[in-house]
């Protein structure tokens, strides 16, 4: 049985009246609860002592009991055996993925992959795969460029072309690195500018010729990223699906959902680590006493609180931002959405820039007021510290979003 | 979990339609009722004239009812928590002079009588402050900052004919506005031999009263609105005390915190303001070789970092409002707020004069009535001291939040 069904849910798609608000409060609460319990026991062994020459320390999640519990389909529409709930219970999930530091194709299926599927527009392809989502366990993965240059000019959102020769097939070129969960991905979704510079989204089978998917490895084992190329890759008509509105507008917001999903997962590593810490201060004895009790130690942990408290509120405002405007790109009027845009990405931009930095500082404080132990691989201190560095990287850095802020001030 | 913190509680909105059209009432009463140009108007201005401008400021928010909008309804309060977000975000947005002066009138010393006076103590000072009325904080002493608890002041209990008094001895130091107060909020020690904590008493004393000694300190931006109070055979009569004698530590703790979060929120809010225009705009106006400093990369990467972190303070200030509102708060959440705030604003200031640069330093006096974002960067800068070390330096408040937040064990 789903855990988290279209039917406890329901509630929470009507109007934001206050007692609604108050429900889907409680509601993603129980999610939470329910998520941090599953992560902690069955779903996410523990990290264990590394084996010669295999990964078994990845802490890589059960696929099908995370799909099990409905989060894959939390934002696929109810028509579509979803839950029909907001990216404010995606987030949820996100945050608890990153404080139990799981392996999971989540970022590339539920975040992205469900992400691009409704921002584009309703066909029988599309609705397959969001039916998917909401009733089996795929694994999906969407070609997006992950880097600064992302945040800069509106091409370099999408790095994918379409082409066609009269009476010849649709082909398409391009290159994407560092892609969430590509090397594991069944199906792949590519935003690309169709002939007529349209974004647009395709759906692919990664092991179609013209195509090359590479994982590429990486320090942080607790993540899966790749590469996507594309030379010639022929493509079925009926497998290119255009975006809502526009299509550039459509794209702005998953770049968006992006940051703002590896936010959550960095301020889960933050609240992980902190919590880990104090709770090691407060028994580890030197000197004849927990070391917590000494003020240089406390302090650290009290940073570490500050900082904590400062990621949620501006993690929150992002979520509740980008919750807001929802899929709803294609509906709303341009000067309306041009500001909705705006604001989501100031608040997006300012949560992943601080929380990025935070994470890294407090897992590296973990780490540092764990003393010797802290540093072992055993301890599993630096699987958190390496998770919030890719987090830091992942769809813009710190300082690219810093950049983009300041541009409001010119 | 050992953060002792509840997240997922917040108040139920009021209806939306309601803060809107008090928003837009604030606007149009700040439009009519700001006066324009008071910054510059009030820079370089003497004690009398800061204090005339105060108190009519003053009686122009209460005319309106905005003086006092988180006293009870019966005494000329009665916003709730959400129509008070609002008001301090539209005086902020209209860059409204502060209320610097009735501070500790309209905080401490009401928040003290509602929580722990008599009502004749309330009916005889609530209405008095409205009308002006004006208090201080009696509560530091030479050897009793951080550790206010060993606080040496005594109070001796004595009998008169017209009913009992204390007599009290001893130096109160750090009095913001003793000079121009009408009352203090005092906390002397009436039990020697009681553990410190257990031996304090708090006290509504008249600076009228005979034995007083008022002297003002200079401080370090060389305004003197601290002051040391010297206190020699003062006798308050015992209908002055608050609370039960002995249990003045307990009366100030509970008055302490019940305030901080609404007015963090009105620094929050001023710092998102004004603060950041200034800031922008010192980064804006071209420097003596005509390169404006905003167009260095890395001045813009600070100026963004500021911008996220304010937003972060302003969401911190509205959580714990909320959480004010639905009695969820932690026990360490004003700490985060106090410690936060006063090192983001250092920061900020001193950004603000490196990126000034030698200009900032012939600005010699800011606008009276501001906070400490009013764009005279070295002033301002030199000034956030005034906010990292007192009500409990970061030092102490560090401790509160490893200690009382997150349980950790106590200092040896």
């Amino acid at each position: 049985m789903s855990t988290y069904s279209a039917t406890t849910v329901s509630a929470t798609t009507a109007p934001a009246t206050g007692a609604a608000t108050d429900e889907a409060e409680q509601l993603r609460a129980e999610l939470r609860a329910v998520a941090r319990d599953l992560l902690a026991s069955g779903a996410a062994p523990s990290a264990g002592t590394p084996s010669a020459g295999e990964r078994k320390d990845d802490g890589e999640a059960d696929w099908a009991q995370l799909a099990e519990a409905g989060w894959l389909g939390l934002e696929v529409p109810e028509q579509l055996d979803g839950a029909g709930v907001t990216f404010a219970e995606t987030a949820v999930v996100c945050q608890e993925l990153g404080r139990a530091a799981v392996r999971a194709p989540y970022l590339g299926t539920a975040v992205l992959g469900a992400g691009v599927l409704l921002a584009a527009e309703p066909c029988a392809g599309r609705d397959e795969l969001l039916g998917a989502l909401a009733s089996g366990a795929p694994r999906l993965a969407v070609a997006l460029p992950t880097g600064d240059a992302a945040l800069g000019a509106r091409a370099a959102a999408v790095s994918f072309r379409l082409a066609g020769g009269a009476g010849g097939a649709t082909t398409l070129d391009g290159r994407a690195d560092f892609v969430p969960d590509a090397a594991g991905a069944d199906t792949l979704l590519v935003p690309a500018l169709d002939e007529a510079g349209a974004p647009v989204v395709v759906r692919l089978d990664p092991a179609q010729p013209g195509l090359e998917v590479t994982e590429t490895p990486v320090l942080d084992v607790s993540r899966g990223v790749g590469s996507v190329a594309a030379a010639g890759a022929v493509v079925d008509p009926g497998a290119v699906w255009p975006l809502v509105g526009d299509g550039w507008s459509a794209l702005r917001l998953l770049h968006a959902r992006a940051a703002l999903a590896v936010a959550c997962d960095a301020l889960g590593v933050a609240e992980a680590m902190m919590e880990t810490t104090v709770a090691y201060v407060g028994v580890r004895q030197q000197f004849g006493r927990p070391i917590g009790s000494f003020q240089a130690v406390k302090h650290g942990c009290a940073d570490m609180f500050i900082q904590v408290s400062v990621g949620r509120g501006l993690v929150a405002d992002a979520v509740r931002a980008l919750a807001s405007v929802g899929q709803d790109v294609g509906g709303a009027t341009a000067p309306d959405l041009a500001e909705d845009l705006a604001a989501v990405e100031t608040a997006v931009s300012r949560a992943k820039s601080y929380v990025g930095a935070a994470a890294v500082d407090v897992a590296g404080k973990a780490m540092q007021l764990h003393g010797g132990i802290g540093y072992t691989w055993e301890s599993g201190v630096h699987r958190y510290l390496k998770r919030a560095a890719l987090s830091r990287s992942l769809f813009g850095s710190p300082a690219a979003h810093r950049a983009r802020l300041a541009r409001r001030f010119d | 979990m050992a953060t002792g913190r509840t997240r997922e509680m917040t108040s139920v909105a009021p209806a939306a339609r309601d803060l809107a059209e008090l928003r837009a009432e604030l606007r149009a009463w700040c439009r009519a009722n700001v006066p324009t140009g008071w910054r510059r108007a009030q820079t370089g201005i003497g004690d009398e004239e800061f204090v005339a401008f105060q108190k009519d400021w003053f009686q122009r928010l209460r005319r309106a009812g905005y003086a006092v909008p988180h006293w009870p309804a019966e005494w000329g309060g009665g916003m709730s928590a959400a129509e008070q977000m609002v008001l301090y975000q539209e005086l902020a947005a209209a860059d409204a002079p502060r209320l610097v002066l009735a501070f500790v009138s309209i905080h401490h010393a009401a928040s003290t009588l509602l929580t722990a006076g008599t009502d004749e103590q309330r009916r005889r000072h609530l209405p008095a402050i409205l009308d002006g009325e004006l208090w201080v904080q009696g509560f530091s002493e030479p050897e009793a900052g951080s550790d206010l608890a060993s606080l040496r002041t005594t109070a001796r209990r004595e009998s008169r004919p017209g009913g009992d008094v204390f007599v009290v001895n001893g130096q109160k130091l750090w009095a913001s506005g003793a000079v121009h107060a009408d009352w203090c909020l005092l906390l002397a020690r009436t039990d020697p031999a009681a553990p410190k904590r257990r031996g304090i008493s708090y006290f509504l004393l008249d600076m009228c009263t005979p034995g007083l000694d008022v002297r003002p300190i200079r401080n370090a931006i060389g305004d003197a609105h601290f002051c040391e109070i010297f206190l020699n055979d003062v006798e308050i009569p015992a209908e002055n005390l608050v609370g039960p004698e002995n249990a003045g530590w307990q009366v100030a703790q509970a008055t302490l915190a019940a305030e901080r979060g609404m007015t963090m929120l009105e620094l929050a809010e001023r710092l998102g303001n004004v603060g950041l225009r200034a800031l922008v705009d010192t980064c804006r106006t071209p420097g003596p070789d005509g390169r404006r400093p905003i167009d260095d990369t890395l001045v813009r990467d600070r100026l963004a970092g500021f911008d996220a972190e304010i937003a972060g303070l302003r969401a911190l200030c509205r959580d714990l409002v909320e959480r004010h509102d639905t009695g969820a708060v932690g026990p360490a959440d004003a700490s985060v707020v106090k410690v936060y705030y006063s090192e983001l604003l250092q920061r900020l200031t001193g950004f603000g004069a490196e990126i000034a640069g030698l200009a900032a330093h012939t600005e010699l006096a800011k606008p009276a009535s501001s906070g400490w974002e009013s764009g005279a960067w070295l002033l301002d800068f030199l000034g956030s001291w005034e906010w990292t070390i007192p009500g409990g330096t970061n030092e102490i408040q560090r401790t509160i939040i490893g200690e009382r937040g997150l349980g950790l064990p106590r200092e040896p």
